[in-house]
């Protein structure tokens, strides 16, 4: 998210899947999205008819593989060489997108004199700490840009995190203030530190360390490429496949980069779809279960003096142009939302009952915390960690520390019944009689049982209604949250003190319904949407949101979803056009491509005939065309930007980006990422290769390995005793870590066993039999699958050596219809810089035939490999 | 969804088992079960050399072993209602006939109790006689056997009747209904289920279709004159013409089986059901053919002699029929026939992957 | 697309029938799972075959959608859609629903029956289970449930379609890879659909609708890449009907026999007398 955030203003696929249809060539990496989103792909399926030309990337030849034009294998791990190559291609075959790379990115910007880029730094960007193991990314601001920092962190700096908040970068400098040589031709300026930033991302590379040959890259350049200009364009889909990488950020930024130079954001069949891996995970960052930011993305104060009080926070965060200069007023009315009248001017609008990010608060974070024995009690609602979370061991012994443990699930989850039967307790690593933990396991309704709204991939929010009432105990989770709000709430007016004075503030009246209780969630709904707290209106438009506390809004992206009593937008499914308006509501403002502004020229016109999107209406004086505009829909194309009336009109009329202070999508970003400015290929944690452009920073240098005892890494490069690439993800027939799917007899007969993907000469090689049991090993844990050897899984040449990968799914735990081992045990808990999230899609491994011992025996055969066999 | 008892895995491949397929390959260096193969095996393909993972494409018959049971005496019961009937008419042994209409009557009631027996749903057995299908084997047959049936009760009915009072209209009306019945629908009936087995997907059975209901018909022939000969009547020479007639045909029809070449005859030479057909052609035609020639030259031995020709003739009508049926389960596993697929092509292909390795 | 609305505007009277084709499919068993819950059929069976992704292995009494995954060549830069070579193709199995339909011909009880939409359906409240029918399939579709005692097969979602409704399979394809309509109309769909195909290279697309058969023609037709054998389609299917005259005269000709060799033997030695 952040990768996108920082590139182009909002970290969320930019466009619809819809949109896919109108695509001219679809470049499907980090994803196998015929899997994993059937439903989207039918318009991957609908645009290959019409002649799209469809590319997958993936070290499998899955099932999207099956089903597009070209298959491209890949080494787990190598993505950013990949794309880098591919920007390479695009910068030195002069195939960018001219007019609109100049006007619309900030490709002309000039960097300061100090800054020095990954290249001349050996894998080290200017601003590196070696002690902290961090960034100061102040060598990085334009030049002109003045450091905002004041007492804090650079924001989106911070060592605690808060990499989310910073979808919109740039806030460590005032990045209104710039310089541009729009001839491109500056040394200093955006476009020729591209240039040489990639200048050794050569096809040559590609062929040695991804393992693509050279003809076979070149004819994907081609395709890709020349799906873009005017008449054309071309999407990104990616998924999971790359967001859980220790470079994941950096891998999106690197298609953003791809997706600016070709010209390809905010214009229909373009952009990037970042296909999310969950039902409503976009939804759970909208308004976020993150500890890091607020909803609608705004950060979470830290602990530092930037945030003691308001004003010093909305300074920090304000921008003097782009949307983000109206800060103040987003963060009034949330405030106001959940404050209501305890929210005044005098009070800074309730802004110190806001918690503060003290340290990493992350789950993995958190976690360790938990292992080590920091942690009292834990709320587990819909997640699975004893199977679903990496390093599946670390995961379950450090639940037998907590006090209390509270799992709200469909079914007895392994999460819920770790005490009794993980495989630490058939081990004897655990004894059920020593586990303090006193489990609460409170029954969950299911989705058809509750109503509420999801936010999915593209931004949509859609309404389930309630069909039927939930069995027995099983409530919502709304009911759960509220009614636990509620008891809190109704103690801490007992006892009024400094320390229940948050609780006290918060507003809290939802209406409930029925025997149970249910709180109303279309109530729910309007407090997101937001009101007009004088008049007592819903709100149609953020653009009404105050900052004198006469508005609220509960995350002011979705407002307009409820723009009159009564009329839920999520609810109504009557699609009006392809692109589904009328079927729910996309945030913002129901727009569906959003930074449709590059759809039209800078004089307003649109690219072509073909790609014709939104225009300006020189008639009428607005933007029009098949989408709500993301720009402000009267100001002109030829608009000068006036920095003294802030916001929108200090851009110029032909700056796409609004979300940006300079109103430019940026190839290079200033701040805000932890990693650096520009995409950099680092190897994966454990990788059998070493990084062949940076021998001197193997992995992404800012990157937690979290390393300690119980959660070891094998030596890298190429540790003798793992030498095979591993790789994990997800099938169709199943969800996750398998808690729902594998309690449903009709999902658990289409796939019944927990497999490992071996191609015929890694099978021969280590003497494993088709079907048969073969057990993975890697510095964490051992477990087993069956072989399901196929030739979909390739040998790849890399270095002039073979190296071979090898395909794990992960639904699998030992609870309910069809059972198998935990292959997140295999997992290292690991973080990313940014988003703090582990690395599972490449990693290191070793086979052996046959199926593990049972009970102790399979930890001795574990440390007999780790230790005996240097 | 109330799941959770009912669905429980029923055969999920443990551990033993496959410590049982690792020493079944070691021991005879080849697997029977789909599933786990040998290191370096070939992999399961789907091709057109080698069908769906050579997968069976047939269903195999869902038939218990009452079928053929039910197939032995029905057609034992059919060709003993003809005997039975045509006997009387022809003014031949009274004796002879009244235990041979007795044994249709019984006969068709216990073959009626098999085959409703076999049913998944028993106690809609009736439902068979709510439509007639000419073109259903099974719908004509079902017809067959209640027409026979009670053309059986109705001559045994008679015979009943003229044991209380001489010369009744209604014996006389009931005997000739019956006598009738009998010998109409029990030519149909003693060897339709030859052409029932013949008309369907089975390989083994539709290249059969000619053979099938002669071979059964005359099988059914043949334990009909063992079954009166095992009830005592030893002495008939007609019987025992009959006999011969049968088994020198039920010869013919073994020689014939074993001149054909058809792949999809192998099951009636290969396996169990090829060990049970030859048995039982051999009990069913030379056997019965020496005993019953020899029991001409003999008054003394004639009894045993006939009495063996007899048990030779019934137990091999019982090992052809059960040996067919599962000659058809045996045809149904053999995937490539269905597919058109000739033998040597698959050798060859697996001889080509084994020299890939 | 199957949109808004969703009713299908088709009469009962109006034959209907499924056009299946693999090269839209993408392998994601949705079809399996709609038929399953709509018809609400038990699971039979959790075993891992080691077939590709097929675990499900064939169709049968409780399953009555079954996607086939066959595996080929694998080249890297070469896609599945490729024209130049079958990579791994995905083809969702079903009953044929036959012009001439063996198990309709062949079924005692009259529960199998032709409806008003031209499929066969099997009336569960009528079979008695003398699997008959099971023995009568040259596509090994249908199957009697052991533990039920009666067969089932697909049954055309006939309630579905009465209601105006498609088939719960068609409905839950996301890619329309298994269309529903009508049968004239779809059978030229088909031709149309194979001439896009071979206009794009793909040489080894073929309709697999075996009219030149004895079941003359299936209501369930295909595209597939590759031959019929390759996913277990009969190339030449016949109806068990076929051999009925052959086998009524051969049982004709032994009944005149038998009777000739009775009559024989009780007029020359039996006679009393």
């Amino acid at each position: 998210m952040p990768g996108l955030g920082t590139s182009v203003g909002r970290g969320g696929a930019t466009t619809a899947q819809q949109s896919l249809a109108d695509s001219d060539a679809i470049l499907i990496m980090g994803s196998s999205m015929a899997e994993q989103h059937p439903v989207g792909f039918q318009w991957v399926v609908e645009a290959r008819e019409r002649g799209c030309r469809v590319i997958h990337v993936d070290p499998r030849f899955t099932r999207t593989s099956a089903c597009a034009d070209m298959w491209v294998p890949l080494r787990a791990g190598t993505d950013i060489l990949f794309l880098g190559a591919l920007i390479r291609y695009v910068l030195e075959n002069d195939r960018w997108f001219k007019d609109y790379v100049v006007h619309y990115t900030n490709a002309s910007t000039i960097l300061r004199e100090d800054y020095v880029d990954a290249e001349d730094g050996a894998g080290l960007f200017s601003g590196w700490d070696d002690e902290k193991k961090q960034y100061t990314p102040e060598t990085w601001l334009y030049e002109g840009s003045e450091p905002k920092q004041s007492g804090g962190s650079h924001a989106g700096h911070h060592p605690a995190g808060g990499g989310h908040a910073k979808d919109r970068g740039g806030e460590a400098g005032h990045s209104e203030q710039f310089e541009t040589d729009e001839t491109l031709q500056h040394p200093r300026c955006v476009f020729q530190v591209l240039k040489r930033h990639f200048a050794r991302y050569t096809p040559e590379l590609v062929e040695r360390s991804c393992g693509i040959p050279k003809d076979v890259f070149l004819k994907v350049a081609e395709t890709y490429i020349a799906a873009s200009g005017p008449q054309k364009t071309g999407c990104i889909c990616y998924a999971v496949g790359w967001t859980q990488h220790s470079t994941g950020v950096q891998i999106i930024r690197a298609a953003a980069i791809l997706q600016l130079l070709l010209g390809n954001i905010g214009r229909p069949g373009g952009g990037i779809l970042a296909l999310r891996g969950h039902a409503s995970i976009q939804g759970s960052t909208d308004i976020p279960t993150l500890y890091d930011i607020l909803p609608a993305y705004m950060p979470m104060p830290f602990f530092e003096d930037d945030a003691k009080n308001f004003e010093a926070y909305v300074k920090k965060h304000t921008t003097e142009a782009g949307l983000w200069s109206k800060f103040e007023t987003f963060m009034v009315s949330f405030l106001k939302a959940w404050y209501g009248d305890a929210a005044t001017k005098e009070n800074q609008w309730g802004f110190n009952y806001l918690p503060r990010v003290t340290g990493d608060h992350s789950e993995l974070g958190y976690w360790l915390d938990m292992a080590d024995g920091k942690l009292d009690g834990l709320f587990v609602m819909g997640q699975n960690p004893a199977v679903g979370a990496p390093n599946g061991r670390l995961q379950r012994k450090a639940m037998a520390n907590l006090k209390w443990l509270v799992v709200r699930d469909l079914v007895e989850t392994e999460t819920a019944s770790f005490w009794k039967d993980s495989p630490e307790v058939e081990r004897g690593e655990l004894r059920p009689e020593d586990i303090g933990t006193e489990v609460f396991l409170m029954p969950a309704a299911g989705p058809a049982e509750k109503s509420g709204s999801f936010t999915n991939t593209q931004r949509l929010l859609q309404w389930h209604n309630k069909a039927v009432d939930a069995p027995g105990d099983a409530r919502s989770e709304l009911w759960f949250a509220y009614h636990l709000g509620r008891m809190l709430k109704e103690r801490a007016a007992r006892e009024r003190n400094a320390k229940n004075a948050a609780l006290n503030a918060l507003t809290w009246a939802i209406p409930t319904r029925g025997s149970v209780g249910e709180p109303d969630a279309e109530s729910v709904l309007a407090e997101i949407n937001g009101r007009n707290l004088t008049t007592g209106k819903l709100l149609s438009t953020f653009e009404d949101l105050k900052n004198d506390g006469s508005t609220m809004s509960g995350c002011w992206i979705y407002t307009g979803v409820m723009p009159e009593e009564g009329r839920n937008r999520a609810n109504i499914r009557e699609a009006k056009d392809s692109l589904g308006h009328g079927w729910g509501f996309a945030w913002p403002k129901d727009t569906r491509i959003i930074y449709n502004r590059a759809s039209a020229r800078p004089d307003g016109t649109p690219w072509s005939e073909e790609k014709k999107f939104v225009w300006w209406d020189s008639e009428k004086r607005e933007w029009t065309g098949k989408d709500i505009s993301d720009f402000k829909k009267d100001m002109p194309p030829d608009h000068k930007g006036d920095l003294s009336k802030g916001g929108l009109e200090a851009l110029d009329g032909d700056k796409p980006f609004g979300m940006h202070p300079d109103g430019r999508g940026w190839l290079y970003v200033n701040s805000g990422l932890k990693d650096g400015p520009l995409p950099t290929h680092f190897e994966p944690l454990e990788s059998p290769v070493r990084n062949p452009l940076y021998p001197a920073h193997q992995t992404n240098p800012p990157t937690n390995k979290k390393e300690r005892p119980d959660n070891r890494y094998a030596n890298s490069p190429g540790d003798p005793r793992f030498p095979f690439v591993l790789t994990t993800y997800r099938l169709t027939e199943h969800h996750t870590a398998g808690g729902m799917s594998r309690a449903l007899s009709h999902l658990s007969e289409l796939q019944p066993e927990l497999f490992a993907e071996i191609s015929p000469e890694l099978a021969e090689l280590t003497g494993i039999s088709p079907n048969d049991w073969v057990t993975i090993v890697t510095p964490r844990a051992l477990i087993s699958a069956r072989a399901l050897i196929t030739a979909r899984m390739s040998v790849l040449e890399i270095e002039g050596r073979q190296i071979h990968q090898v395909g794990l799914p992960y639904h699998w735990g030992w609870k309910g219809l069809v059972t198998g081992d935990v292959a997140n045990d295999l997992l290292a808990l690991s973080q990313e810089p940014n988003v703090r999230i582990m690395e599972t899609k490449g990693l290191v491994c070793n086979l052996i035939p046959g199926r593990h011992p049972a009970g102790h025996a399979a930890l001795d055969e574990l440390h007999e490999l780790l230790e005996e066999r240097p | 969804m109330s799941d959770a008892g009912e669905n429980r895995p029923k055969s999920s491949v443990r551990e033993e088992r496959l410590d049982e397929i690792r020493r079944q390959a070691s021991e005879r260096g080849s697997l029977q079960q789909p599933g786990v193969r040998a290191i370096g095996s070939p992999l399961p393909k789907a091709s057109p050399q080698t069908g769906y993972y050579q997968q069976p494409l047939l269903k195999q018959p869902q038939w218990t072993p009452l079928v053929p049971l039910y197939f032995f005496v029905g057609g034992a019961s059919g060709a003993l209602g003809v005997i039975g009937s045509l006997a009387d008419l022809l003014g031949a042994d009274d004796e002879l006939a009244l235990k041979a209409r007795n044994m249709a009557t019984a006969g068709s009631a216990i073959s009626s109790v098999f085959l409703i027996a076999d049913l998944g749903r028993p106690s809609r057995f009736l439902n068979m006689l709510r439509v007639f299908k000419p073109q259903s084997v099974m719908s004509v047959g079902s017809w067959v056997l209640s027409g026979f049936g009670a053309s059986a009760a109705c001559s045994t009915l008679a015979d009943i009747l003229d044991t209380q009072v001489d010369g009744s209209a209604i014996s006389s009306f009931l005997r000739s209904v019956g006598r009738t019945g009998c010998t109409v629908l029990g030519m149909p009936f003693h060897n339709y289920t030859g052409v029932l087995i013949g008309a369907s997907v089975i390989p083994v059975w539709n290249n059969r279709i000619r053979s099938l209901p002669r071979e059964f018909g005359m099988s059914g022939l043949q334990s009909a004159v063992g079954l009166l000969e095992l009830a005592g009547e030893t002495d008939s020479n007609a019987l025992n013409a009959i006999g011969l007639v049968a088994s020198a045909f039920e010869t013919w029809e073994g020689l014939e089986l074993l001149r054909a070449r058809d792949r999809e005859v192998a099951p009636t030479k290969e396996g169990l059901s090829g060990a049970l057909i030859q048995t039982g052609g051999v009990l069913s035609g030379p056997v019965p053919i020496v005993l019953r020639l020899a029991s001409l030259f003999t008054r003394r031995r004639r009894r045993g002699l006939r009495h063996a020709a007899a048990l030779s003739g019934i137990i091999g009508s019982l090992c052809l029929r059960y040996g067919w049926v599962a000659a058809g389960t045996a045809s149904a596993r053999n995937w490539k026939i269905p597919l058109d697929i000739p033998d040597q092509e698959e050798k060859q292909s697996s001889q080509e992957l084994a020299a890939r390795g | 697309m199957s949109g808004a609305t969703d009713h299908t505007g088709i009469q009962p009277g109006e034959i209907t029938a499924f056009l299946t084709d693999s090269t839209l499919c993408i392998g994601c068993k949705a079809c399996e799972v709609a038929c399953k819950e709509w018809n609400d059929i038990s699971a039979d069976g959790f075993d891992f075959t080691g077939w590709s992704y097929d675990n499900t292995g064939a169709l049968g009494h409780a399953t009555w959608r079954h996607v086939k995954f066959v595996e080929g060549q694998i080249t890297p830069g070469i896609g599945g859609n490729s024209a130049e070579q079958f990579s791994w193709e995905f083809s969702s199995d079903v009953c044929k629903h036959c012009e001439v339909a063996g198990c309709l011909e062949a079924c005692p009880t009259g529960s199998l029956v032709r409806t008003e939409f031209g499929s066969v359906f099997l009336q569960p409240d009528i079979c008695n289970g003398c699997s008959y029918c099971v023995i009568s399939c040259p596509f090994g579709v249908v199957q009697k449930d052991e533990d039920d005692g009666r067969a089932f097969k697909c049954t055309f979602c006939t309630d579905r379609q009465k209601a105006g409704l498609m088939p719960a399979c068609a409905k839950a394809c996301p890619t329309e890879s298994i269309k529903f309509g009508r049968h004239d109309e779809l059978r030229i769909e088909a031709q149309v659909r194979l001439a896009t195909l071979q206009a794009r290279g793909m040489a080894d697309a073929q309709i697999y609708d075996p009219t030149d058969s004895s079941v003359k023609g299936i209501h369930s037709m295909f595209i597939i890449r590759g031959e019929p054998e390759t996913y277990n389609l009969p190339p030449k299917p016949e109806v068990p009907s076929i051999y009925l005259k052959e086998g009524w005269k051969s049982a004709a000709f032994e009944a005149v026999a038998m009777v000739g060799a009775v009559v024989a033997s009780f007029f020359l030695l039996g006679r009393k007398g």
